[in-house]
């Protein structure tokens, strides 16, 4: 890698500092609006960090009540959904049932146990298994994360690659391929592609494993991170992390295609915007190699949609899991939220619901700092 | 210039990238290391608890039938005579009143000790005190020890169920010094549940090596096993979604595939071998006797008229080979059901004349149903579309109000369903079981049917519970279910088959009504 490139790595360099005028040369007049403000720039970090975070929290708060006023509100009777046909002519069984979960008391009071619960760490405990609902989450969430952050990073450099390769070869016949790509990968569904891909790649062409995280022959790996590629890696086990690997090739796949479209088409007109703008044009009529411009100037820029466009991916991403996982039988959070909706097991639902609420809140923090960090006026609005 | 060649090098990171990725899913493809022998089955997960006093689900039972032992077992898919297991003998007395067994000597459980009456008592009292959902099946018996071999159950009333009841995996046996050292008691304040979904304190051929609700159930042969050692080391058992399954038993990937319905079964490769079999549930509509539920369904002409209506054959075709009509409510494996000639046939003109003899004019009947329930494989939906198009051919219009189960079990249960489709699987393979569909009874009261509603069926009922012997039974039986027939709000329609996939070197597999397939019995080649 050369020097230029690695300045995409660390685009925390603000601005040009004053001690360096020579170097822009190509500012134009937003950037240079935005200068007379970039004196106020001294605590807003950490002032905006905070006002990110208590809203995150008001958010969570927010998160716990719609989850459990929705998951109350859903018709049927859990004792039903959860006990025998025999056990529910026995009016002392489901009593003793609705009592065990706590569902004898009334809703408000339910809500405050279960909020008293959630501020000591306790999700509840799961009416399936009889476990803690956190302890349930521990197991599945790691699943999920491994599948859907392997999409995203999947994603994102593809993604990004397409985009910037179909922008500087705009109309071109690879534009074009990339395009109609793109959109393939935007429309089809998600459920549609994981059976066909299924059927295709492990079926007919035989070339990836079956279901599940790792060959069912394998024994897992002990678990660290719960991370099944990390985990295995960690334990030396390579036979065990190239099963993981494998397995987590075609839903990783299927996962980022809708993801790798729609970065592809948002990376092509934010680069293109890009390079429409006049210090663009400036810089490269100043005969700056095509690379510093791209990198440096282009690349930049672009990064701030491209980053508000992957944050909001992810959460596709995590809806997307559901039927996934079904399809693969991967063991994430997915699986689990569609079978403790089906049996009404409501602490799970609400679990399963505070965790990918959790998960929105703690990406699009990253997202709203990751502004902050690239473009400083961010900071101030 | 330089922009073209930035162009190839993402080109080129894009191409590396996957290769690095599928290289990667070619090699881990590779079958499993040889040695020890792993099977795996793939099934659609319908599980709640490894706890053999709280299993009342399908998975549940095949996974407690592996872990633990019971009394008695059935031999085989032959579910008419109960055989020892943990027993070595049983006899019901003459009353039918005290079920004496005698204890098989040598039994122990995986952790080495040995099996002893202290350990059934504690564990049988256990299922039916603490209350959980197969607590029905020991109700009213009282389990104690004569002598150290030596167990009797006692009922207040003949119980000849009662043999037929015992090999229940719900009833196996504990390892009661380990469960109670995990919070096992015969209370409702007993709390081993989460111990045993991780462990297994039994004395069957297989422990439990890891137990998750959601995805897989992995057993490893018991060592310490005091019978024949299983044909496999271990056994993986996947929740995997039945279209997948196909595909994976297919490739190679499992070698069991449970949940297959009638239509993915056709056309499976030669290689592997594909067993259909009546499943023992029994799909039924039922028409509710209660007058403030429906103006039109407790006219005893207008379910006659449904009976004659309703396209037997044509819902068999839709269920695939396999499956059978179900002449009673009683399931074709079990002692006392119906002979296949005693079927309902259709009949339109007598269906229109029974409607027209009920005085109701163009009647409209809404028909509830679970919308995504499907029983070994077959999906309600079309079961309902099609009744519905029989019927209308009859005269009588039927909409189709399908609900998600947790939503239409609330009007099932609860008796406010004008027309249902439901079906019933057997709890244990007794006849008895059925008693549930009289009047005044579970079933009968989801169907509006209050006690003393019809005294001749319930009376046949009575004298049918209290039969000893096995002849006996079953014309008592025969002759409940052909007055439930006669005048009853149930119309049997339909067993649907469970198809069964599995590789060629999978030998001895038989189908259960109770616990789908024994894993001990199963063999390789």
């Amino acid at each position: 890698m050369t020097d230029e490139t690695s300045g995409t790595a660390r685009p925390a360099v603000p601005e040009p500092s004053p001690g360096a005028p020579h170097r822009d040369p190509a500012l134009s007049e937003k950037t240079l609006a935005a200068r007379p403000r970039a004196r106020r720039r001294r605590a807003p970090l950490a002032r905006f960090l905070l006002r990110r975070i208590l809203i995150a929290i008001l958010l969570a708060w927010g998160i716990t009540l719609v989850t459990f006023v929705l998951t109350n509100l859903v018709p049927g009777d859990p004792a039903t959904a959860n006990l025998g046909q025999r056990a529910l002519g026995d009016p002392a069984i489901v009593a003793q049932w609705r009592q065990e979960h706590g569902l004898d008391k009334p809703l408000p009071q339910q809500y405050l146990i279960h909020l008293q619960g959630l501020l000591q760490g306790d999700l509840g405990t799961s009416q399936q298994s009889h476990r803690p609902v956190s302890q349930d989450m521990v197991e599945t969430v790691p699943a999920t994360l491994e599948l859907a952050g392997a999409a995203i990073v999947v994603s994102l450099v593809l993604g990004v690659a397409f985009g910037v390769v179909a922008a500087l070869r705009r109309d071109r016949l690879s534009d074009h391929v990339l395009r109609v790509l793109s959109l393939i990968g935007i429309s089809v569904p998600t459920f549609w592609l994981a059976l066909v891909a299924f059927y295709v790649f492990f079926y007919r062409l035989q070339i990836t494993p079956g279901s599940g995280r790792i060959d069912p022959g394998l024994a897992a790996p002990p678990p660290v991170t719960g991370l099944a590629t990390v985990d295995s890696a960690l334990a030396g086990q390579w036979d065990v992390f190239a099963s993981a690997v494998g397995h987590l090739l075609t839903p990783a796949l299927v996962l980022a295609l809708y993801t790798i479209g729609l970065l592809t088409r948002f990376t092509r007109s934010a680069v293109l915007e890009v390079l429409g703008q006049d210090y663009v044009r400036a810089a490269r009529a100043k005969g700056l190699p095509g690379r510093v411009i791209l990198f440096r100037y282009v690349l930049r820029s672009a990064l701030v949609p491209i980053i508000t466009v992957a944050g909001l991916a992810f959460g596709s991403l995590l809806s997307g899991t559901v039927l996934v996982e079904a399809i693969f039988a991967w063991p994430g959070v997915g699986q689990y939220a569609y079978k403790s909706a089906t049996t009404l097991d409501l602490p799970a639902v609400m679990g399963v619901g505070l965790v990918v609420g959790g998960v929105y809140l703690v990406i699009n923090l990253i997202v709203d700092v990751l502004y902050g960090v690239i473009d400083p006026r961010v900071r101030l609005q | 210039m330089a922009t073209r060649s930035q162009t190839a090098a993402l080109l080129v990171v894009g191409a590396l990238a996957l290769a690095a990725c599928s290289a990667g899913g070619v090699k881990s493809s590779s079958a499993p290391q040889s040695g020890a022998k792993t099977l795996v089955i793939d099934t659609s997960f319908d599980l709640k608890t490894a706890d053999p006093g709280r299993t009342y689900e399908p998975t549940g039972l095949f996974v407690g039938k592996a872990v633990y032992e019971t009394l008695l077992t059935f031999d085989g898919a032959d579910v008419t005579k109960p055989v020892p297991a943990l027993a070595e003998s049983y006899e019901l007395s003459e009353d039918g009143k005290v079920l004496t067994l005698k204890l098989k000597k040598g039994a122990t459980f995986a952790d080495g000790s040995p099996l002893t009456a202290d350990d059934v008592v504690f564990s049988l009292t256990r299922v039916r005190d603490m209350k959980g959902t197969p607590s029905f099946l020991l109700d009213g018996v009282e389990v104690a020890k004569t002598d150290d071999t030596t167990i009797t159950l006692t009922s207040k009333a003949p119980n000849p169920a009662l043999p037929y009841i015992l090999p229940n995996p719900a009833l196996g046996v504990l390892n009661s010094k380990v469960a109670k050292e995990h919070g096992a008691t015969t209370d409702a304040s007993d709390k081993a549940e989460q111990y045993l979904n991780s462990a297994s304190a039994g004395s069957g051929p297989y422990t439990i090596e890891s137990f998750n609700l959601t995805s897989q159930v992995v057993l490893k042969a018991n060592p310490k096993y005091y019978g024949a050692k299983p044909a496999y080391d271990r056994v993986v058992i996947r929740n995997v979604e039945a279209a997948t399954q196909k595909l994976n038993v297919q490739r190679g990937d499992s070698q069991v595939a449970l949940n297959l319905s009638g239509d993915q079964v056709t056309g499976m490769p030669a290689n592997l071998q594909v067993k259909k079999t009546a499943s023992a549930n029994v799909i039924f509509l039922l028409a509710n006797q209660d007058s403030s539920v429906s103006k039109t369904t407790p006219n005893a002409k207008f379910v006659e008229a449904l009976r004659k209506g309703v396209d037997y054959a044509g819902l068999l075709e839709l269920a695939g080979e396999g499956s059978t009509q179900a002449p009673g409510i009683i399931p074709s494996q079990l002692l006392g059901a119906l002979p296949q000639d005693q079927a309902a046939k259709r009949d339109v003109e007598g269906a229109k004349a029974a409607l027209a003899a009920s005085g109701l004019s163009n009647p409209t009947v809404k028909l509830e149903y679970p919308s995504e329930l499907t029983v070994n494989g077959l999906s309600f939906q079309p079961l309902a579309e099609r009744i519905q198009a029989n019927l209308k051919e009859v005269g009588i219009t039927v909409d189709l109000a399908p609900a998600p189960i947790t939503t239409a079990l609330d009007n099932y249960r609860n008796g406010k369903e004008e027309l249902g489709l439901w079906y019933w699987g057997p709890d244990y393979p007794d006849p008895s079981d059925y008693l549930a569909f009289l009047p005044g009874k579970l079933v009968g009261l989801r169907a509006g049917w209050k006690d003393g509603a019809d005294k001749a069926v319930s009376a046949a009922g009575e004298k049918a519970a209290t039969t000893i012997g096995d002849e006996a039974r079953k014309a008592a039986y025969a002759d409940v279910q052909t007055k439930l027939n006669a005048s009853g709000p149930f119309i049997p329609l339909i067993q649907p088959s469970q198809n069964i996939v599995t590789a060629a070197s999978v030998t001895g597999l038989e189908y259960h009504p109770v616990w789908t397939v024994d894993l001990a019995d199963l063999g390789a080649k």
